[in-house]
Order: C-alpha cells, then structure tokens, then sequence
C-alpha cells in the first residue's frame, strides 16, 4: 500500500461506468466473455473471438457488428480494455482489415472491475457464514508459524504459504462477519410472510448462534496467545522470511515490489491484532461479535416468545389488546370498528341536549313531545348560526363561569358569617359597650340577635333567644347600673343601656366556643 | 341569614353533580389534562363510587395518586358514532388502522416502564408480522407513521405514556426523532372495560363482549339500564325499549328511581308520553351539542328540522332537503362558502342530518321522518306547538 489516500479517492471514477449505462448488459456480457478467456489464459480476443463468446456468458440474442464495436469501444474509453494490432491475422479486404485488425485484452483496471464484479456478485448471492472452523484454522496457522519461526532452518517458502493461508482465513472471516450482519439485521426486522418458515429460520439462526458463541471465548484467547508468541519472535522477521519465500520477480521499469509486500504484510497483521489482540488493550472485535451474536440470540428470542405468545390464547391483558388487535383488523366497515372500541373501552362521552323548557312542569308526564311547549332556540342560530348574547342558549356558553361565581359568593359568605360569628361570640357575660367598635356586618348581626333576644319575655330577668339556624344563643341581662353604651359604627353612634351580653354557639357537643380574635378578648376583659 | 349548613349541603351536591357529569363526558378522567374536574372527582370520590355502582353498576376507580379517575362504562349496545379521534388536525375519528396499531402499542407498552418512539416502532414491526390477521406496519410509509402517532398520542393523552424527552409529533417527518417515553403500565391495563375479556372468546362477537354476569332477573339490572341510557344518551324513546325495561320506566316507583338518578347527575329530566331525555343545563356531559353555534352543519340541521317537521307525519324525500340547502346556497351568496366546492352541498347534507341523527332526531332510511323530540326545537311559528286551550279564558 504505497498509496496513503484514503480507499474512497483511490478508486478510478469511471471503473464500473459499464454497469450503469444503457448498454450496461451487452458490456458485462462482454467484460464476461474478457474474464472467462482470461482463466483459459487467453490474454488477447479478435472482435469475432469476442462475438463467438459472448453465448458462452448467457447471450443469445443477436449482436449487431455496430453495437459490439460500440461496446469494445466504449470499454476502452473507460480503460478496462486495452487494444492492440493483430497483424496475425488474414484479411479479404481492405474494409475488413480496418474493422478487425484490432486484439483486444483486459487492461489491469479491467481485470480489478472484472474480479470486482463477481465478488459483488458473490455477496449478493451469498448468505455468509460464522465459522469457528476459521478461528480454528487460524490459530493453527499461527502456531505453524511460530513453530517455522522457531526452526532457523525452516523453509521460508512453508513461512511464506503459511502467511498467506493465513491472511487468507482472515479475509475470510471478516468478509464472512461483514455478510452474516447484514443478514441478522435484516432477519431481526424481517417482514416475513410466513410465519412458521419465519419461525423455522429464527430457530435455526439462534441454534447456530449459539454454537459460534459457545466457547469462542476459549478460541479467541488460543488465538491471542498465538500472536503474543509470534510477537515475541518478531513480526518483521516474519514478513522479511516471508518476503524472501515469496520469491517476487523483479521486473525492469517496474519498481522493486518489496516494500509494497511489506506493507501489505504489515497492514494485515494489524487487522489480526485487530481482531483479537488489540493494542493498547481496547476491545478486540471479535468480542464485539461476541456481544452482536449474543444480543441477537436475546431478540430472536423476544421475537420467537412473542410469536408463541401470539398463537397461545392467554388471558393477560397483552393477549386482550393483541386479540382487539385482530379484531381491529377484521372489522368491516370503521363504524364497526368504532362499536368495538366503545365495547371494549367505554371510553365513550355521554350526549345531552342543553335546552330546556321554560317551565318544566307545565304539562304532565303523559304529554306527547308534539303537543308539548318547546325549548327557546335562539331565533339568530337559524338566521345567522349564532345566537345573541342575552338569549338563553349564551348564558348556557358562560356556565363555568358563573358556576365559578356561585362558589366564590357561596364561599364567601361563608367566610364572613364564621367571620362575623367569631367577632361577635363572646368568652363570656360581657358589657354590650365592650363591643367598642364594629364592622357594618358585625353591628347589623349583633342588632339581629339583640332584637331576637329583646322580643323574647325575660325569664328571671334573662332574654334569652338563639339565631334562626339554632347555632348561636344570645343571653341578654338587664345592666345593674344605669350605664349607657356607645357603639361607634362608619354609620354613627348607637347609645343604648349597657346589657350585660353572653353570646355562644349551642351546637351540642362543641364544649369549645367559637375561637376568639385576641384583640376583642383584650377589650372585653378591659 | 345564611343557612350554613345547607348551603354546604346544596355545594357539595352541586360539586358532585358537576363530577358526575365530568366522569360521563370523560370516563377516563387524568389530573394532568383536566385538573379541575380531577380534583372534583378526587374530592367526593368516597360518594361518587357507591353512586354509580348504585344507579349505573358500572365501576369508578379513583386513583388520586396515580392522577387519575376511571369509570368503565359498560354498554350492552355499543355506539358507533362515539369513536376515538385523532388529537391532531380536525380530530377525525380514529380508522381501523388506528385501533389495530393503538391495541398492538398497547400490548407492547406492558412489558417495559421506559422506551423510545424507535424502539417502539421496531417493536409494532415485529409484533406484526407474526400477527398474519394485521398488516405489518412499516415505519418507512409515511401513512403508516401518520397512524402510529395518532395512536401513541392517544395514549399520550390517556397519561398511559408520558414523553419525558421530545415530542411525539417530530417522528412524522423523521423515523429517528428521539423521544423518550414513561409507561404506566396499571393505566394500561384499565383502558380495558369490557365485562368479558376479549382474548377468552373464541371470535369477534360484540354481543359477547359486553355480556355482563348477573341474571335477567336481577332487580337492579332494569334501572342500571335505564339510567345508563338516560346518562348516555340524547333521548331515551319507550318504544326502542325491552318490554320490561317500558314498563319499569313507565311505572311510578321506577320513574322515582329515575328522577332521583338524574337529578343527582344535576341534569333535567324531561318526562314524555313517548320517551325520556335528560337536559344538561350546563352542556358540560356531551360530545357535541345540539343547537350548536357557529357551526355550518349545526344550523343546517335547524333548519332541515323546520322542514322535516313541517312535513310531519308525512316523511320528506333527501332530495328535497338537498334542494333547500341549494335554494339557501343561492339565496345567501356568503354562507357555509367551505361546502360550495364540488360535492360540498351533498356532504353538507349529510353531516347535518348525521347531527341530526345522533341527537336521535330523526329516522334517516330512504327517506326521513322526524322522530317525537325533534318537536322541541320547532320553530315558535310552526304550529308544531298547541294553542293554549280557549276555555283557559
């Protein structure tokens, strides 16, 4: 690898040009008819070598003198042809000699496509495997290899095919991982239309996973343990021994292919580290396979489980939801679907008119709706689509609000009777004039009660009376002096004699009064 | 002076009224999307759940906790104008489609607390292509994604999920939006209602679904229907009744029971020779509304109502209410201008007689005829109304 750009850049633009044009049949078949010569060793076609070989591919339609030219000529602009003088050959003519002096061969980009080509093939058609007999076999390779590097007298030529079988496993087994990924993914999100072949094949995935999986741990260690040795040993020397085996032909105005092997050499054992060894003791990527084979032995599982799952008629909720499922998907028509949600769920809303009659018992029960009164609809709703503002049918748009309001005032007066009812209830037989000073409501509820206990005959000198709702009694006593009492109000001045008040709740079983406000309590015992 | 306690009295009574009515307008009731009816329910829910199993025998579970209320209502005629609806756009009803994905989602969401919108979607994958009776859904068909986010919103808004991270709505335009997902599992496992489980029968039988274990003479089981239908539906007519179910409606203790039922819910009920109906003041227990305001369909269906009630007992032909919309389509050049298009006029017509319909207005055969409460909403100048007798003078 002399060259340092990055794979992307290094690849000619125009190599597999021939397999996207219009013609792209007719130049495979032709690129074809290249490669097979070229096994039979036959470096150079003529142009009727080329169209007699061209059924041998598969092609059995006719092919114009006009389009194979097109072709050959074609594949030479894209470089993958190269063309020589054939002057070997006999002409009748001179116009046959201009057409088909030509030899034609496989340039060596040609030969890259070509190769290129059957290896995409190849991927498309195969299924890849995981085979621990690859890990196998390059751990034995390893130790034949330690073992040649340990013997000075070793032939480099074993070091050099021992290498090669070795990075040829490798190759193998990274190919064979990239393919077999590819697969498991595809399997794992798999719209299969069958489900017992689906089922079938998963079963078999996890059976097979589960044997590459089992005991690769032991194996990758093997293999670890193998590199650390050749290591030790020294990998340059390894290659350089290597290199001598190989035996490579130093060809003129070619330059010197050892550094170029080298290099190559060099790379492919650090894909081996890689693998299993990595330096500076990160993950090797065999564990990663590890952990990728594991996880998709758990999701073919899940996968399997559900669809066990599926067929069992259980009783759990998920078996519900998946049999409403089902029944989703039959029903014929959405309405059906929509009564067996209902039935299913409940989740439906209730349905009310929001009119009603002015007087709702203005007929008897037994009236037919036809002769009785109607709801008010807003004449504007026919009219415009819109009803007006004072009608019937607007209050009924602002109901939260003013059901808001009626909790609020509710609320609120609640707040103000605890609240008057809590100024005005004494901790015991007090002077009216100790009520100094009152709010309006407090003054207007304790004239109420004063009234209440006025109008009732005094019992031994005492008035006593309770509020309407019976919750608070008031006890009025006569004053012993002739005292006068001054209520100050924002309204004015209430003079009145100076009783002597006890106001308390009488609710049974609440000993407790009503809490006081500390500042009253001050002004009462003052 | 204020009566205090009764005034408490009548407050709690209107709040119980006013969760009642919540409860049949959502019978799935989340603190989280309604929190003021939620709390309402949470409040009176120790009256709430003997009142419903009282009246309705259906069964109110009131999970203040976990934020949420659940009244699983139970039909023995399910409606199929009452479906789940998709809460994006103009909130169409939810197609099969939907409620197969939504009931698969549902199915899957039982086995983890925490996922993602992918890992779901890989799931429903999966999940359905071992079902052969569900198409397989297929995350790179933009209908099918439309249809998976309507249903996980659904669920979304039942507080079944919870996006803790992201937003369910980005996945429609691309398959690896990242949002992350609480489940709660027990929410789950409540949207079911149905009396009988649906993965114990052996096929798709609605009738059995919603069978319910309690004998034909069961004293409650003639007011729990009946009460069912006046909290449920638009009108309640005598003669669509069981012949027992008539007779306990007709008779006096039973229409005691009723009454009592209705007016606890705080509605009306309007009691008639042919039928009973229930009047939600407020308009807060319904789904749509009849009279409904500024909605083309809603004041069409007034309108074609005058005529079909004009014609009563005789029954109008659909051609000539479709001729009404034409003469008021040329008649008012700036009305219902989004049913001018072509077909719009038919579809108007269709959508305002659909209205009509579910309020339980009319019969919609071949042709239509008005049904006895499509009396109410006369016109005053009809003569659908009786003068007042003249020995009343």
């Amino acid at each position: 690898m002399s060259d340092a750009r990055p794979a992307f850049r290094r690849v000619p633009a125009d190599m597999f040009a021939f397999t996207t044009t219009e013609r792209a049949d007719l130049h495979t078949a032709v690129m074809q008819v290249f490669g097979e010569a070229a096994e039979r060793l036959r470096a150079a076609l003529t142009f009727d070598e080329v169209l007699a070989g061209l059924p041998e591919t598969g092609w059995y339609e006719p092919v114009s003198d006009e389009s194979l030219e097109y072709t050959l000529g074609a594949l030479h602009k894209h470089g993958l042809v190269d063309r020589a003088q054939n002057h070997a050959a006999h002409y009748a003519s001179a116009a046959e000699y201009e057409r088909r002096n030509l030899h034609y061969s496989l340039s060596r980009k040609g030969e890259a496509a070509y190769q290129g080509l059957l290896l995409a093939l190849d991927l498309l058609d195969g299924s890849g495997a995981l085979q621990t007999s690859v890990l196998d076999a390059i751990a034995a390779r390893l130790g034949e290899l330690d073992a040649l590097l340990g013997d000075e007298g070793a032939d480099d030529r074993r070091i050099h095919t021992a290498l090669t079988e070795l990075e040829g496993h490798l190759t193998a087994l990274r190919s064979g991982v990239v393919r077999f990924n590819g697969r498991l993914q595809r399997l794992l999100r798999d719209e299969g239309a069958d489900p017992a072949v689906f089922q079938e094949l998963k079963q078999a995935t996890i059976a097979y996973l589960t044997d590459f999986v089992t005991d690769l741990d032991t194996r990758r260690l093997t293999v670890a343990d193998a590199v650390a040795r050749i290591e030790e040993r020294g990998v340059e020397v390894l290659h350089v021994r290597a290199l001598r085996g190989a035996d490579l032909p130093v060809l003129p105005g070619r330059p010197d292919p050892a550094p170029h092997f080298l290099e190559r050499r060099a790379a492919r054992w650090a894909a081996l580290r890689e693998w299993f060894r990595p330096a500076g003791g990160g993950r090797a990527r065999v564990e990663e396979l590890a952990d990728t084979a594991r996880a998709a032995i758990v999701a073919l599982m899940r996968a399997l489980e559900r669809f066990s799952d599926s067929r069992r008629r259980g009783s759990s909720t998920a078996a519900d939801f998946r049999t409403l499922a089902r029944w989703f998907s039959a029903a014929e028509t959405d309405e059906a679907a929509h009564e067996l949600w209902a039935a299913a769920t409940g989740l439906w809303s209730a349905r009310h008119t929001h009119l009603a009659p002015d007087d709702p018992t203005a007929v008897g029960p037994g009236t037919s709706w036809f002769r009785a009164p109607g709801v008010h609809v807003s004449p504007l709703l026919r009219t415009h689509g819109q009803s007006d503002r004072v009608s019937r049918t607007a209050r009924v748009r602002d109901t939260t609000e003013i059901r808001e309001q009626r909790r609020q005032r509710a609320l609120r007066e609640r707040l103000e009777l605890e609240e008057a009812w809590s100024r005005l209830a004494t901790p015991g037989p007090v002077r009216l004039s100790a009520f100094a000073r009152l709010d309006q409501g407090s003054f207007s509820r304790l004239l109420e009660l004063l009234a209440r206990a006025l109008t009732v005959p005094a019992r031994d000198g005492e008035r006593r009376a309770s509020t309407a709702d019976g919750r608070l009694v008031v006890v009025l006593l006569p004053p012993p002096d002739h005292h006068l009492a001054y209520l100050r109000t924002a309204r004015g001045v209430l003079v009145a004699p100076d009783f002597i008040v006890s106001i308390s709740e009488s609710r049974p079983g609440q000993a407790a009064p009503v809490p006081l406000r500390t500042d009253f309590r001050r002004e009462a015992t003052a | 002076m204020t009566d205090l306690r009764s005034e408490l009295d009548r407050q709690r009574g209107t709040e119980r009224a006013q969760a009642i009515r919540a409860l049949l307008a959502r019978p799935l009731l989340t603190r989280a999307a309604d929190p003021e009816d939620f709390f309402l329910v949470a409040r009176h829910a120790a009256e709430l759940v003997p009142w419903f199993d009282e009246h309705t025998g259906w069964r109110l579970s009131v999970e203040a906790r976990q934020g949420y209320a659940r009244l699983a209502k139970v039909s023995a005629r399910p409606d199929g104008t009452r479906p789940a609806r998709r809460l994006r756009g103009n909130r169409d009803p939810f197609d099969r489609r939907r409620y197969a994905l939504f009931c698969v989602l549902a199915a899957e969401l039982l086995t983890g607390q925490v996922t993602t919108i992918g890992i779901l979607a890989g799931r429903l994958t999966q999940a359905t292509v071992v079902e052969p009776a569900i198409p397989t859904f297929d995350s790179a068909s933009r209908e099918d994604r439309r249809a998976y986010v309507d249903a996980l919103l659904l669920l979304e808004r039942f507080g079944v999920l919870t996006a803790t991270d992201g937003s369910t709505d980005a996945y429609l335009e691309h398959t690896d939006a990242k949002v992350l997902y609480r489940v709660d599992a027990t929410r789950l496992a409540r949207l079911l209602a149905a009396p009988q489980s649906p993965s114990r029968l052996p096929g798709p039988d609605l009738s059995a679904l919603v069978r319910e274990d309690r004998a034909d003479d069961d004293p409650d089981r003639l007011r729990h229907s009946l009460v069912r239908r006046l909290l449920d539906d638009p009108v309640v007519y005598f003669d669509e009744l069981p012949e027992a179910e008539r007779a306990y409606a007709t008779g006096v203790p039973g229409r005691r029971a009723i009454r009592a039922a209705i007016e606890e819910a705080g509605l009306q009920l309007e009691e008639r020779a042919e039928g009973l109906l229930a009047i939600d003041p407020d308009a807060v227990a319904t789904d749509e509304r009849f009279p409904a305001e500024n909605s083309v369909p809603g004041q069409t269906a007034l309108l074609l109502l005058d005529s079909i009630l004009a014609a009563h007992p005789e029954p109008v032909p659909r051609a000539a209410l479709a001729e009404q919309i034409a003469a008021r389509f040329a008649e008012l050049p700036a009305w219902a201008r989004t049913y001018r298009s072509d077909g719009g006029p038919q579809r108007l017509l269709t959508e305002a007689l659909g209205v009509l319909e579910r309020f339980k207005l009319i019969f919609n055969d071949e042709v239509i005829r008005a049904r006895p409460a499509a009396a109410r909403y006369a016109a005053p100048t009809t003569s659908a109304k009786t003068p007042r007798p003249r020995r009343a003078r």
